[in-house]
């Protein structure tokens, strides 16, 4: 293996980074959120991103109905809606199709001025 | 198939084998509220082994399922000897000694440039075996209920056989069993390791499905509702735990128009459920009545 495809390749089996924004919508629990995906430092486009949530002590009990998130305007960026079923620490599963297959969880704290990431 | 669908049904397959375990357990006259444990052993061990080593999942699973029994073996040498509630309030104990285990469990490795492994209460991400080896969601559904579907056969082989009589023995009234010659504590502690490796391998599948686990996903939330799938589907016989879990999954997603008031409707249909049939849906005397009718 040249140099060149081993370093392609270490950025291709870098995982993918998720950075997530959202914002209450006014009603109980809804939120609009922003979800800015990168690999190896470049956005990562055409993603196709299912995504998910569950309360990590219940992940069965508490969670969310999957729903597929839009590409927004900015390279790396989607758009999707959340609608939880009640404030505090919700697990965001982003499965992702397209250019790569993963899935990403992140944990964020959500309450009535938006989501904090907690780890 | 949509996402939702398959995404459901995956989890209905992965805590029926949770819920196959805490039947063993009560067929066999014991209650445990900590089988979660022993779900998040598999998780973990087989978590490990793929992700960290390059395992393939098969042997990762087998791997983990004899980590599962042997836990649960260790866990019942002291605790077997306990009886109804004692040890009852024994398997919580013992599983939030697991939990907090993994809590403290840091096992960190290098893969692809960048570290991986349990990280304590941060988690552990990236069991991506799936991922990697381009396993469509529809086939990892299939993959669950291919295992579940052998798991049931062998559980109604066993049923059907004299070691069936004998844990039914030994579970409605050890001191009988004893007193015809059958070992209660060894059958017991068999029972247990059984349940041990059932839990486990729907922890690897789960982990592997997730991706990413948790010490809180293994806590007593997750034991109560295994106890509660074989509890309202029925105790007489194997596929009652099935229809538990069946119902509670389903009955949860059905009643999502009450937002987060669902688990308190739930709660309270489990309870109405238990007062007028307090051996599950599918108890000994439904399953006699289905059989004669249809033999």
């Amino acid at each position: 293996m040249d140099t060149a495809t081993f370093l392609l390749s270490l950025v291709l089996a870098q995982t993918p980074q998720a950075d997530l924004r959202c914002t209450p919508t006014g009603e109980d629990f809804i939120y609009d959120c922003t979800v800015t995906l990168a690999r190896g430092g470049k956005p990562l486009e055409r993603a196709e991103i299912t995504v998910g949530a569950d309360m990590p002590s219940m992940p069965m009990a508490h969670s969310v109905r999957p729903s597929k998130a839009r590409p927004g305007t900015k390279p790396g960026e989607y758009h999707f809606r959340l609608d939880l079923e009640m404030l505090g620490e919700w697990a965001v599963k982003l499965r992702l199709g397209g250019p790569v297959r993963d899935q990403l969880t992140l944990h964020y704290e959500f309450d009535s001025q938006g989501a904090t990431r907690r780890k | 198939m949509d996402d939702y669908a398959i995404g459901v049904l995956t989890n209905i397959g992965l805590f029926s084998f949770l819920a196959l375990s805490a039947y063993l357990l009560l067929v066999a006259g014991e209650m445990s509220f900590g089988q979660q444990a022993f779900f998040g052993v598999g998780a973990y061990a087989g978590g490990i082994l793929t992700a960290l080593y390059g395992w393939p999942l098969p042997l990762a699973a087998l791997a983990a399922m004899a980590l599962g029994a042997l836990a649960q073996f260790l866990v019942g040498l002291p605790t077997l000897r306990l009886r109804g509630l004692y040890f009852a309030m024994a398997t919580l104990a013992a599983a939030e000694m697991f939990r907090i285990l993994f809590e403290l469990f840091h096992w960190r490795v290098e893969r692809n440039g960048e570290l991986a492994g349990p990280d304590g209460t941060q988690g552990f991400r990236g069991i991506r075996w799936i991922f990697e080896h381009g396993i469509e969601p529809v086939h990892y559904l299939i993959l669950v209920y291919a295992l579940l579907a052998v798991i049931l056969l062998l559980l109604v082989w066993v049923e059907r056989s004299r070691l069936g009589a004998v844990l039914r023995g030994v579970g409605l009234d050890p001191e009988l069993a004893a007193s015809v010659g059958i070992d209660v504590q060894k059958a017991k502690l068999g029972v247990a390791a059984a349940a041990g490796a059932l839990a486990a391998l729907g922890g690897v599948l789960y982990a592997h499905h997730n991706t990413y686990i948790e010490p809180r996903n293994f806590d007593i939330m997750l034991g109560v509702h295994s106890l509660a799938y074989a509890l309202i589907g029925g105790l007489g016989t194997a596929f009652g735990p099935l229809l538990g879990v069946l119902l509670d999954i389903g009955v949860l997603e059905g009643t999502r128009f009450f937002h987060g008031y669902r688990m308190i409707v739930f709660g309270g249909l489990v309870a109405v459920l238990l007062v007028f049939r307090p051996r599950g849906l599918l108890d000994e005397r439904m399953v006699l009545w289905i059989r004669r009718r249809f033999s």
